[in-house]
């Protein structure tokens, strides 16, 4: 399928690949990935069970360094962590001895913000997930899908550039995580970031997806890219909505 | 495109990474080995140059002659290093004994019954905040400063945190586990053999550990307040006769047994909880 | 009475007993208590009756030993345990974050720190009457050398077991090595620095009455030494009950304080 000329670059991964040595034998896990994120698109990352997505995102975020290639944002080279660059964690990471406001603005308090301005900002994001009246709440009293949601507003205080998010609903029962994944499409309409997410779920790829980098079995090599040009909100039932989840769905490697 | 990183070979990657360890491995070696030099060199060397005055801290070099010297002889305390240490060793490990053959049973039965558990507990709970040590008076009153009254001091103290350890170890076994035995028609005593006892065993040993820890020290202090013999009671003379010597000696001996003890424990544990390793 | 009168099933009926019966066992049991404390301290033993330990607490609320009062020697305790406990918060948490921390610092100095508390603190007394004499100081450093090993101990433990994944969270927003240290690792070991700051206190109260035992003029240790001496087992006694009583509501006051400082651990136990 064609690419749209009219779209910017926003994050651009060229010739990726990532190994770890693991009692005398290298383990691949991304081999030689390469690949743009446009402005504002909301990128999905579908491959199976352990096959080096998440290791993919943690070198975006600046958390790991490839052993190959180079990653560019906005054309210049990344090189660790950077503040246009949010996450969204796979084990929800909240710090249990911080309240819900204390967690939201906890990047606000690394980046050295005033008080008055931390809580503004806190309580914005905390509104637009919905955790309103949850701010003096700890996270053991809050339930998984609202504890995915504070993971959610603390990566956005930050106004980074491009969210990353590692299988953020991976954790939680299906109901909820249908839930979140209307949230997840409303909160990106509303604040327009590039995001790149990924999930193991092929319907929460199509749900979601502007376009699908389908990676293959580890190591991680990109298998296929599909545009996923559907009006949203998407039905999930839909003739069109199922054609496409069925093709990707045979064009998947099966998780070891 | 520039080519800043080099390529390397799997071999070589791997060849680094394990010297990258190995070097790891040898700095820390050398950082201990720093420590501990320093320390002795910095106490010897502040006997040597008269820092302190010696009456008040020994040289390294006379604690060691002092100790083969302390091996065949009796002064000042009346008994060779070597029966003072038989004598602590006595105590210790009869109080000690005592107090796992009673109180690991009796955590464990407490934790499974809760007849038991209603009317040991209260008795458990008034006594247990009364430190150990001072029931030293009642003891020599009812049994004299001889082996029976310090071992029972030190069973007291290794006593409760075997109790306690072997109630909350076997509190914890898996109710999963235990309707599975009972599906299977075991009764209630055959589910508290074969499933309770198994599954507290490794909380017990934590426990036991404790209780070590506690026993030893607890030996130092009863040998300190009513004692004619052992380590404790050779320090307490050191302090009378004002020889730093012989306290700064009995010290590294007490703590030597004390390490000792508990590697022995910890390969004991090794050996009975082998199922608990992690992979 | 209830009108409807629910007929119980034969193991309900058994269960009802049982749950009465096990209300009933605890007072059973320290009734037993009492009455074999009486029983010893029949005619011409020499183990003082309840009541002579009451009316001996009564004599020592009226004619103090060494002109202390029983709570003035309770409070002479207390506050060498409170004057150790604190110089050993602040510096066995600052030592144990720093070899819990480092790699390197744990290597140099954390083999000689093992070799210190494999010592029991008492045994340490005699050494320390001949540095620094008799007196407070010296008996506030044995109480200091008794607590500060298990704070640092579970300080470090806390310290080295910092989940990984907060200190990504940390590296995401770009925080510095000393946000890293004070906001995400600090914090997440503080459960475990209360624990061990939990046990220091139950140590110290056992620590200071042994060292008063070795030499006070005053202290709940003295007064036992003291009954000891003077063949007044209902001393003896009193103050093993007081002793009792003020660690029990030490041990309560310390976990209150955790509940309050770390509400998130209310949860795990």
């Amino acid at each position: 399928m064609s690419m749209d000329e009219n779209k910017k670059v926003k994050l651009s991964l060229k010739n990726i690949s990532q190994s770890f040595v693991v009692k005398n034998k290298v383990m691949d896990a991304v081999h030689n990935v390469s690949f743009d994120v446009y402005d504002n698109e909301f990128l999905v990352i579908l491959g199976p069970g352990h096959c080096g997505k998440s290791v993919l995102l943690r070198m975006i975020a600046g958390l790991a360094k490839p052993v190959e290639g180079e990653i560019f944002l906005d054309g210049e080279e990344l090189k660790g962590s950077d503040p246009r660059v949010g996450m969204v964690f796979q084990e929800l990471a909240l710090m249990p001895w911080l309240t819900v406001m204390g967690n939201v603005e906890f990047g606000l308090k690394i980046a050295g913000k005033a008080e008055k301005e931390r809580r503004r900002i806190a309580q914005k994001y905390i509104d637009l997930v919905g955790l309103t009246g949850f701010e003096k709440s700890y996270p053991h009293e809050l339930s998984g899908g609202m504890k995915q949601r504070v993971g959610i507003a603390r990566a956005y205080t930050s106004y980074p550039e491009i969210m990353l998010m590692d299988e953020p609903f991976g954790q939680l029962d299906a109901q909820t995580r249908y839930a979140m994944q209307e949230e997840v499409e409303r909160i990106w309409q509303q604040e327009k970031r590039t995001i790149l997410f990924v999930t193991n779920n092929i319907e929460e790829a199509c749900y979601l997806a502007d376009r699908i980098i389908l990676l293959s079995n580890r190591p991680a090599k990109i298998k296929q890219i599909y545009d996923i040009d559907l009006p949203r909100p998407r039905d999930t039932v839909h003739p069109d909505f199922l054609r496409i989840r069925k093709e990707i769905s045979e064009n998947t490697d099966l998780a070891l | 495109m520039e080519q800043t990183k080099q390529r390397m070979t799997d071999q070589e990657r791997i060849t680094m990474v394990g010297n990258r360890a190995r070097h790891d491995k040898y700095f820390y070696i050398m950082l201990q080995i720093i420590g501990v030099l320093g320390f002795l060199i910095i106490w010897q060397a502040a006997v040597i140059w008269g820092w302190v005055d010696s009456k008040i801290l020994s040289s390294q070099t006379s604690v060691i002659q002092l100790f083969l010297v302390k091996l065949g002889d009796i002064a000042p305390d009346g008994a060779t290093l070597g029966t003072n240490i038989l004598s602590s060793l006595k105590v210790a490990l009869s109080g000690f004994g005592l107090a796992i053959l009673i109180g690991v049973p009796l955590g464990l039965l407490m934790g499974w019954y809760k007849g038991i558990d209603s009317f040991v507990r209260p008795i458990f709970e008034i006594v247990r905040p009364i430190p150990p040590v001072s029931w030293i008076p009642l003891t020599i009153v009812w049994m004299g400063i001889g082996l029976k009254a310090k071992a029972f001091i030190v069973f007291f103290a290794a006593f409760v945190p075997c109790v306690i350890n072997a109630y909350t170890g076997i509190r914890q076994t898996s109710q999963v586990l235990i309707n599975v035995a009972r599906t299977c028609g075991a009764s209630n005593f055959t589910v508290f053999c074969k499933i309770g006892i198994p599954s507290a065993m490794s909380m017990t040993f934590a426990g036991i550990r404790v209780a070590l820890g506690n026993a030893w020290a607890t030996l130092v202090a009863a040998e300190m307040l009513a004692a004619s013999s052992g380590l404790g009671y050779m320090i307490l003379m050191g302090r009378q006769f004002a020889r730093p010597d012989i306290i700064i000696l009995g010290i590294v001996v007490i703590g030597v047994i004390g390490v000792v003890f508990t590697s022995i424990l910890g390969l004991v544990e090794n050996k009975v909880l082998g199922w608990r390793k992690l992979g | 009475m209830t009108e409807k009168r629910v007929e119980l099933s034969k193991a309900e009926q058994r269960e009802r007993n049982l749950k009465w019966l096990y209300r009933i066992l605890p007072f059973f049991s320290i009734l037993l208590l009492i009455i074999a404390w009486i029983a010893v301290s029949g005619e011409g033993s020499d183990f003082p009756s309840p009541w002579a330990v009451w009316t001996r607490f009564l004599k020592l609320l009226e004619k103090p030993i060494k002109k202390v009062s029983l709570l003035g020697h309770i409070g002479a305790s207390l506050q060498r345990v409170f004057i150790a406990m604190l110089i050993a918060w602040v510096t066995g948490i600052a030592f144990g974050v720093l070899i819990g921390w480092s790699k390197k610092a744990n290597a140099l100095l954390g083999p000689m720190f093992m070799a210190f508390r494999s010592v029991p603190p008492l045994a340490w007394i005699p050494l320390i009457t001949i540095w620094f004499g008799t007196g407070e100081g010296s008996k506030i450093l044995v109480v200091f050398i008794g607590c500060i090993a298990c704070i640092v101990i579970n300080t470090q433990a806390g310290m080295q077991n910092v989940n990984r994944l907060f200190l990504d969270v940390g590296t995401v927003f770009n925080a510095t090595s000393k946000q890293r240290l004070f906001m995400i690792a600090i914090p997440s070991a503080l459960d475990a620095i209360f624990a061990g700051i939990r046990t220091s206190a139950s140590a110290a109260w056992m620590v200071v009455l042994a060292a008063e035992m070795l030499g006070a003029k005053s202290g709940v240790g003295f007064l036992i030494t003291r009954g000891m001496d003077s063949r007044d087992q209902a001393l003896v006694l009193l103050s093993m009950i007081c002793i009792g009583i003020v660690g029990a509501i030490l041990a309560i006051v310390t976990q209150i304080a955790e509940r309050v400082i770390c509400p998130w651990t209310r949860t795990k136990r």
